[in-house]
């Protein structure tokens, strides 16, 4: 087996933005792989597997076999799900004909148009899609790095980190305090650190209720901002300090081994910590040589790299626009990018691109918000057409129901990326 | 017949889902014209606009919090969109969604859904 581990050395002789043609190679079946099974590539390796209906080869390479979602993590905090609850396999689209290898990808040789794993493979491909989410900005909060990260988890990738944090809250003495350091934008799911918020006043407030939650912010404001201030201020009251960046939220540094927290100047002692730092694109997009700066600059009609006309970036890791970083989002793209390169590979029709988001939000038992939009793709970017966003002062009712549904989305989102 | 129990329907699903206040005199008198019914929708673009449906509405029809849209005769489908597309009946998320589709690409949609059961 053939282990190419070539960095790629620029990007010039690889660029190609031109209009897709007809896949026309001659060594079979033309072979798409996707790198990252979440929201993105898990969409789009089933969308382009089921309907091409054979036609095309395509490979998933996604580490765990067991995939737990970012969106929901936050009830698993609350105590409204369990993590199984959030746990997906990819035993479905192996079944639609997905060859699901679970290995890291360490490198793309775009010249050669292959991806090398970390257990020594090497994959060929004709299209290549990345949707690696998020990595962490090194230095971002300062005190903070990985080495630290069980110390004060990030719980920003679901899974064992979203345990680690929620045995911590647990394991809080009685009137403790909980600190996040909060990220700036742009970042994976703008209302998540604030719905974090909400959920885990919502496990103190049950388990601890004497126990305070501090928020260090280097934003001045955040996503439905006026709708959890309002639920903080009546089912939480006295409980939540937030500090926007008008009051020293983004001078922050963290002491994880002391589990001190310094807030422009003043150091706290915390009993749980949350750092959400700075991201970028995963690393694959890096090494890929398709980012500019920390995210990857994607065209809107395709989700095909400014960079390589081969490559497509999907997701948290893309740079496309008006869209937020979410898992509907990058459900949403992976169905245009899908149709593009199916178009591409098999001749099948391209329809132009449509896409759309909406993000709930648990505040606390049955009281859900949401925001939503729908978006077009422009010469320029992912541009935003229409828009809507709960209200304050909602009934009851109608929170109830905006929970139902979002209850329904999640149900209907994972069956959409996983069968 | 069909429209005034499928307008009952519609009420229910308002009230369980949007929890809004539908003005349920304006949802059952609402009808979509003959030229927007005749309309044939293609399909294969139904398959294409469904992706935008299906992250949410499952497609296995099942039923978790959000209403199923499989298997529905087209002219029940395209009524139930024209009436969010048109404003009559509430809900922000479907407004917005059905806001922006053109009266052919319901029609695709209709014709999409029928097929799956």
């Amino acid at each position: 087996m053939k282990l190419n581990r070539r960095t790629f050395m620029g990007t010039a002789a690889a660029a190609s933005v031109s209009a897709p043609s007809v896949y026309a190679g001659g060594h079979g079946k033309p072979r798409v792989v996707v790198v990252g099974g979440g929201a993105g590539g898990a969409t789009a390796a089933r969308y382009i597997a089921k309907d091409s209906k054979g036609a095309i080869d395509v490979t998933l390479v996604e580490p765990t076999r067991t995939y737990y979602t970012c969106f929901f993590s936050n009830l698993y905090l609350g105590g409204f799900k369990e993590i199984d609850d959030i746990g997906h396999s990819y035993g479905k689209l192996a079944a639609l004909g997905v060859n699901v290898v679970h290995d890291w990808a360490i490198g793309v040789d775009r010249s050669d148009k292959t991806v090398s794993l970390a257990g020594g493979a090497t994959l060929s491909y004709d299209k290549l899609i990345l949707s690696p989410g998020i990595d962490f900005v090194d230095g971002a909060v300062e005190g903070w790095d990985l080495s630290t990260q069980n110390a004060m988890p990030h719980a920003y990738k679901a899974g064992s980190q979203t345990e680690l944090l929620k045995a911590q809250i647990a394991a809080m003495p009685q009137g403790g305090v909980f600190a996040m350091v909060a990220p700036p934008n742009p970042y994976r799911c703008p209302p998540g650190p604030y719905e974090r918020i909400s959920m885990v006043a919502h496990y103190l407030k049950n388990n601890n209720p004497t126990a305070k939650i501090i928020v260090a912010d280097p934003k001045p404001k955040f996503s439905k901002m006026a709708l959890f201030q309002e639920g903080w201020a009546t089912h939480y009251s006295g409980m939540v300090d937030w500090i926007g960046s008008e009051f020293g939220g983004g001078n922050v540094s963290v002491d994880p081994g002391a589990m001190t927290v310094s807030i422009d100047g003043e150091d706290i002692k915390v009993d749980a910590c949350n750092v959400i730092p700075a991201m970028k694109a995963g690393r694959i997009a890096d090494l890929a040589g398709v980012t500019d700066g920390n995210w990857a600059p994607v065209n809107a009609a395709d989700m095909s790299t400014k960079a390589d006309g081969d490559v497509y970036v999907l997701g948290d890791a893309s740079q496309q626009g008006d869209m937020p970083k979410s898992g509907f989002s990058a459900n949403s793209q992976a169905k245009v990018c899908a149709n593009a390169v199916r178009g591409a590979l098999t001749g099948s029709k391209v329809f132009p691109a449509k896409f759309s988001n909406t993000c709930w939000s648990l505040i606390s038992t049955n009281n859900g918000v949401k925001v939503g939009a729908t978006y077009e793709a422009t010469a320029e970017k992912i541009a935003k057409v229409d828009g809507f966003i709960s209200a304050t002062g909602e009934s009851a009712e109608l929170r109830q129901a905006t929970y139902e549904e979002s209850e329904g989305w999640y149900a209907g989102i994972t069956s959409d990326m996983f069968g | 017949m069909r429209f005034i129990y499928f307008a009952f329907l519609v009420f229910i699903t308002d009230a369980a889902i949007s929890g809004t206040e539908s003005d349920t005199t304006d949802v059952a008198d609402f009808e979509v014209s003959k030229e927007i019914l005749a309309i044939i929708g293609d399909p294969e673009y139904g398959e294409y606009l469904a992706g935008d449906c299906t992250g949410c509405h499952q497609a296995d029809g099942s039923y978790d919090g959000i209403p199923s849209i499989t298997g529905w005769d087209i002219e029940s489908f395209v009524w139930a969109m024209q009436s969010y597309k048109q404003k009559v009946r509430e809900h922000p998320v479907m407004q917005m969604m059905a806001g922006r589709l053109s009266d052919e690409e319901i029609a695709a949609l209709a014709a999409y859904f029928e097929t799956l059961e």
